[in-house]
């Protein structure tokens, strides 16, 4: 017989990668998280860019460098990239509504009933989740439609 | 081989594949087995049969076999779910993946260690607390606590301690110390009991940056929750009960009094049956010589009878 070893216990973490890797982790009827992760790198992108922004503002108080800044925007990768996070704001902005209200003031996920069967969970079938949809209707109506005025006004067509 | 009622063969022979793991060599791998599975056949049963005819090493957790004590959850085709519920055939593959549940420790191929789980959840207090520290330690008779109310909590004693939930939450995976969906559901639980005056002790553990606040409702705990207990809308109530509570808007609830037998009779049951004692003085005396004898032993059995002697002779 062998020597018997100590044993080594595996930390099973699934990490960042169970986050965004959608084949990780399978969850069925969930577009809640399709929003958070959305939320999440929608967030970060916004406070990356803040301090740019910041930057970029505070250039117009000299007029030539505003408009060695302007020159940036004939660049289609800027275009691009500024069509990106005007989408990242719409998203943010209108599910950061929902989210205040569900998180904050608990509204949109019903009562706490005694569970039936099939036993459907209240909070992912109530007036949250229409919320929801109509978030993701709304941004890409309007992240669409923006994009398209957006790019005409660059030329781009 | 029969063929069933919407013409497909009645049984089919599945290819299991096991995510494996050995703890003393650290080895970890994919193993695969065939079974033939007929409507019915769960993955539990698969793999009961795997260890009885095939491959006695193979170690997996289980106990009930139908869904009441929580003890096998795994990640069956990537999804967490319970073994014994999960039907072969339902899941509509030619292959099905096993692998331990994710978030846990492995201990051995499908078996986790639920350690810090289970601590997760002694943290928040699973019990009624009450101010008074003799009502805690020599508690000694029943809280009063109307149906609506118990209503409000049912859904989240439904819980199995299974895990999925805390599988499935995407912050767990990355917060080690997150308390959870578990815990959270819970610690909602017991604050809304009536009979529990608890709340402020909890606040300990759940108003922190590991506690409710770390929840950002991506809902993934109550879709896989296989009892329907919903701690996502457990948490989300939690975490605005202490919003309202921070920002004054609500004040604490009041915690229910000690029910005394006369007050049990909240629920209409109807009327009483005929006594069958006709003459009353004679449960009477009986009532008071049997509250006599237990007066020394049982000073609150004693009582009772006299409170419930007060209601019959009143009447
Ligand atoms: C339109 C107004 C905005 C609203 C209504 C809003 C709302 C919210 C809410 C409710 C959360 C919490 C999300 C959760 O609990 O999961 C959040 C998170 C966050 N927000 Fe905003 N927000 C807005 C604008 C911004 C801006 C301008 C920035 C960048 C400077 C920003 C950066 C973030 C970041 C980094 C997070 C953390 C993301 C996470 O933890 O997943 N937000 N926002
Ligand atoms: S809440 Fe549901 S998924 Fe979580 S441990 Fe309890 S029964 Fe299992
Ligand atoms: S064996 Fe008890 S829940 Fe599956």
């Amino acid at each position: 017989m062998g020597e018997r070893r100590k044993p080594r216990f595996l930390e099973n973490r699934l990490g960042i990668a169970g986050n965004i890797i959608p084949w990780v982790l399978m969850i069925r009827d969930n577009p809640e998280r399709v929003a958070f992760v959305l939320h999440r790198l929608t967030g970060l992108l916004l406070i990356i860019y803040l301090p740019v922004h910041i930057f970029v503002t505070s250039m117009t108080v000299n007029p030539q460098k505003w408009e060695d800044f302007l020159l940036l925007e004939e660049n289609p990768l800027a275009q691009f990239f500024l069509w990106i996070l005007f989408g990242s704001i719409v998203f943010h902005g209108l599910n950061g509504i929902r989210l205040l209200l569900v998180e904050g003031l608990g509204k949109g996920i019903g009562k706490p009933e005694p569970p039936e069967p099939p036993y459907k969970p209240t909070s992912l079938s109530s007036t949250q989740r229409t919320w929801l949809y109509a978030v993701f209707a709304i941004w890409l109506v309007v992240w669409i439609v923006g994009g398209i005025i957006l790019f005409r006004e660059f030329g781009w067509f | 081989m029969g063929v069933n009622g919407n013409g497909r063969p009645a049984t089919r022979v599945v290819k299991i594949r096991v995510r494996r793991y050995d703890p003393e060599t650290g080895r970890r791998w994919w193993q695969e087995y065939r079974v033939e599975a007929k409507k019915g056949t769960t993955v539990l049963d698969a793999l009961l049969r795997i260890k009885a005819e095939q491959d006695h090493t193979l170690a997996m957790r289980y106990s009930c076999r139908m869904g009441a004590c929580g003890s096998c959850g795994m990640l069956i085709n990537k999804m967490p779910r319970l073994a014994c519920e999960t039907q072969l055939l339902d899941l509509g593959t030619d292959t099905v993946t096993i692998e331990p549940l994710p978030n846990f420790p492995v201990l051995r191929d499908l078996i986790t260690d639920f350690g810090d789980f289970f601590k997760k959840h002694r943290d928040i207090m699973p019990y009624i607390v009450r101010e008074s520290k003799k009502e805690n330690e020599e508690p000694y008779r029943e809280y009063y606590m109307p149906p609506d109310e118990l209503n409000k909590i049912i859904r989240f004693s439904y819980c199995i301690m299974c895990g999925l939930c805390y599988a499935a939450c995407p912050v767990v995976a990355i917060d080690k110390k997150f308390l959870g969906p578990q815990a959270l559901g819970q610690a909602y639980r017991w604050v809304t009991d009536v009979r529990d005056e608890g709340l402020r002790l909890r606040l300990e553990k759940v108003d922190d940056k590991h506690g409710v606040w770390r929840c950002h409702f991506a809902g993934s705990c109550s879709a896989a929750c296989p009892k329907g207990v919903d701690p996502a809308q457990g948490i989300q109530l939690l975490r605005s009960k202490l919003v309202a509570l921070t920002a004054g808007a609500r004040r604490e609830k009041k915690p229910t009094h000690v029910a005394t037998p006369t007050t049990v009779r909240y629920v209409d049951v109807g009327d009483a049956p005929k006594p069958t004692v006709e003459d009353k003085s004679l449960l009477v005396k009986h009532l008071e010589e049997t509250a006599q004898e237990l007066e020394q032993d049982l000073p609150y059995v004693a009582q009772a009878l006299r409170d419930y002697l007060r209601t019959i002779t009143s009447s």
